[in-house]
């Protein structure tokens, strides 16, 4: 299972793309690279889901991750883009309700 | 009586090598068999290596031994190189095989017959083995 | 003579057969001696040597440069003398933790140990199977003074060790709670606090607990982000979805849980499952959440504890009986 993690730094943001899978072979990529960056006191970090088609718990145990380290840091995480799949793992948890987060747009702009 | 120990100043890679010779020289006219022979240099080349790798300065020190009746060699590794801080962790298997693709410590105490190493932190290492001639 | 001179000895003859005459019978009396070197632990270089010997005795007039190929051929045996020596060893320290994650798996099923309650107003079937030898999923009925009877299940993120040592610490703080708190939310909103404070921060945990008053039919319920299960309507012969909200045990210390009620009736079937009965994969492909309720659905007709194992089997087998995470599925049908 392929995952590649692209990140750009685009005035005063952080924008993460990730494309593939997040399971429990790939999620620890994901975590060594977002961790750091909301780590960043008072960072500002997008995450671009528009490319992931499936994550498993494993994936959902980084961003909480994430979303925790946000909570300490005075950082925040955005996650944009979401796919239904993806999307429906964050509404089942509750977590929708508490980090910032988008499901994929359609027909282009909202 | 032992004979005075030679050593070879490892700080090249080339130098690895004039180790192996060295201690291959000296197994042979200890009467060591082709396999011992081989071991002995194989065990003398990760050492050399570790020095040459990570201490970038280093000895090996090469003797013929006898005691109670046995003849033996000795192989003593010194630098002064970082140390290793967690050494069981280094005479784990698996751990510096990893990596690279040496045989790493476990190995060299495989290969001879007693082992023995310390190691201070940002003093260096010594890693003194011994193996008997049958 | 010991077993290595013994074996020295038949290997030569061996090959010096095999030299003079090509045949296969020489060739099969070397594929069992070498399972006695395996099996006596000689090492690669050794038998290079062997044949280096054996070669020599035979024929003393061996070409030099032949020899010394030879001696090259035993140089290069050296690593793999101690990469086999070294997977020998991690071999047998894997067998020895295999033992260990054993024990540790019989205590833990030990520690959760939990009885079915037996009540003329509702069956109860059950079946929870661990990915691994340790089960990160954890189900416990309790019964109250007052007749209720408390279901929970739960589902840590991740499998194996980690899971299964979260899963005490909740088992623990269930036990520590008076029973007069039993109500679903405030047991979820209780245990909260509990995970928030003790587990790492990408792990968390999600719980379904309902309870069951016989009196009345009726079934209060609570969720901590848990895949939602599925009602059976008796009459309508119809499944829905038993939709609640509520966030996942061990985000926010102040989560506060809502609680819900359905009124069961008669053969109404309640079906409590975790994530491992609806994300399994088939081979590549995942099974979706109506699929497995199709498989569900097949099997709705026997008695609960039937249904469950009987389901149980079914993705067992999609799943070429290597189930990739823990599986826990609950089915309640009421009674009268």
């Amino acid at each position: 299972m392929e995952i590649s993690i692209n990140v750009k730094e685009e005035n005063e943001k952080v924008v993460i793309n990730v494309s593939g899978e997040i399971d429990v072979f790939t999620a620890p990529q994901l975590k060594e690279k977002i961790i750091p960056l909301v780590s960043a006191e008072n960072a500002e970090v997008i995450v671009d889901f528009k490319d992931v088609n499936y994550m498993d718990s494993t994936g959902l145990g980084v961003l909480i991750n994430a979303y925790k380290a946000t909570k300490v840091n005075n950082s925040h995480i955005k996650i944009i883009n979401l796919q239904d799949r993806v999307y429906r793992i964050f509404t089942i948890t509750g977590l929708d309700e508490v980090m910032d987060i988008n499901p994929v747009m359609r027909g282009g702009i909202k | 009586m032992n004979s005075s120990p030679s050593y070879i100043n490892i700080n090249k890679e080339w130098d690895i090598v004039a180790a192996r010779q060295l201690a291959r020289d000296m197994s042979k006219k200890l009467g060591a068999g082709t396999v011992d022979q081989a071991r002995i240099a194989t065990a003398v080349s990760e050492l050399a290596r570790n020095i040459y790798l990570y201490a970038i300065d280093g000895k090996i020190y090469i003797e013929a031994i006898e005691k109670m009746e046995r003849r033996g060699i000795r192989i003593v590794a010194e630098d002064n190189g970082p140390g290793i801080p967690d050494i069981s962790l280094v005479m784990e298997d698996g751990y510096s095989t990893s990596g690279g693709l040496g045989a790493g410590l476990p190995g060299v105490k495989r290969l001879m017959d007693e082992f023995n190493i310390t190691s201070e932190e940002g003093k260096g290492t010594i890693i003194n083995t011994i193996k008997w001639v049958r | 003579m010991d077993t290595t001179k013994i074996d020295a000895s038949k290997y030569k003859m061996l090959l010096k057969s095999y030299i003079e005459s090509q045949n296969e019978q020489s060739l099969y009396g070397a594929e069992q001696i070498t399972k006695t070197f395996i099996k006596n632990n000689i090492l690669p270089e050794e038998i290079v040597n062997l044949h280096i010997q054996a070669l020599t005795e035979l024929y003393p007039d061996l070409l030099i440069e032949f020899k010394h190929s030879m001696n090259f051929l035993l140089e290069t045996m050296i690593s793999y003398g101690l990469a086999h020596q070294e997977y020998q060893y991690l071999r047998e320290k894997q067998s020895q933790i295999k033992s260990e994650i054993s024990v540790a798996a019989n205590v833990q099923d030990t520690l959760l140990k939990t009885t079915v309650p037996q009540i003329d107003e509702l069956d109860i079937g059950v079946i929870s199977v661990p990915a691994h030898q340790m089960n990160g999923d954890y189900h416990h009925f309790i019964q109250g003074k007052d007749g209720s009877i408390g279901i929970a299940i739960a589902d840590v993120i991740g499998k194996g060790i980690p899971a299964a040592l979260c899963m005490s610490m909740i088992k623990y703080a269930m036990d520590s709670f008076p029973e007069q708190l039993m109500r679903p939310n405030s047991i979820l909103e209780n245990l909260n606090r509990v995970v928030e404070r003790n587990v790492d921060p990408s792990m968390f945990i999600t719980m379904f607990y309902a309870q069951f008053d016989p009196d009345s039919g009726k079934l209060f319920y609570s969720s901590a982000g848990h895949e939602p299960g599925f009602l059976y309507n008796a009459v309508t012969k119809e499944f829905q979805d038993i939709e609640a909200r509520g966030l996942v045990l061990g985000i926010n210390s102040d989560s506060t849980y809502k609680q819900y009620e359905l009124q069961l009736n008669k053969g109404d079937i309640v079906i409590m499952l975790t994530d491992g009965v609806t994300e399994c994969r088939g081979g590549k492909k995942f099974i979706e959440r109506e699929e497995a309720l199709d498989i569900i659905r097949q099997y709705i007709h026997l008695p609960p504890q039937e249904a469950a194992e009987m389901i149980y089997k079914h993705f067992e087998n999609l799943q070429d009986f290597n189930l990739k995470d823990d599986f826990t599925l609950i089915i309640l049908e009421k009674k009268v």
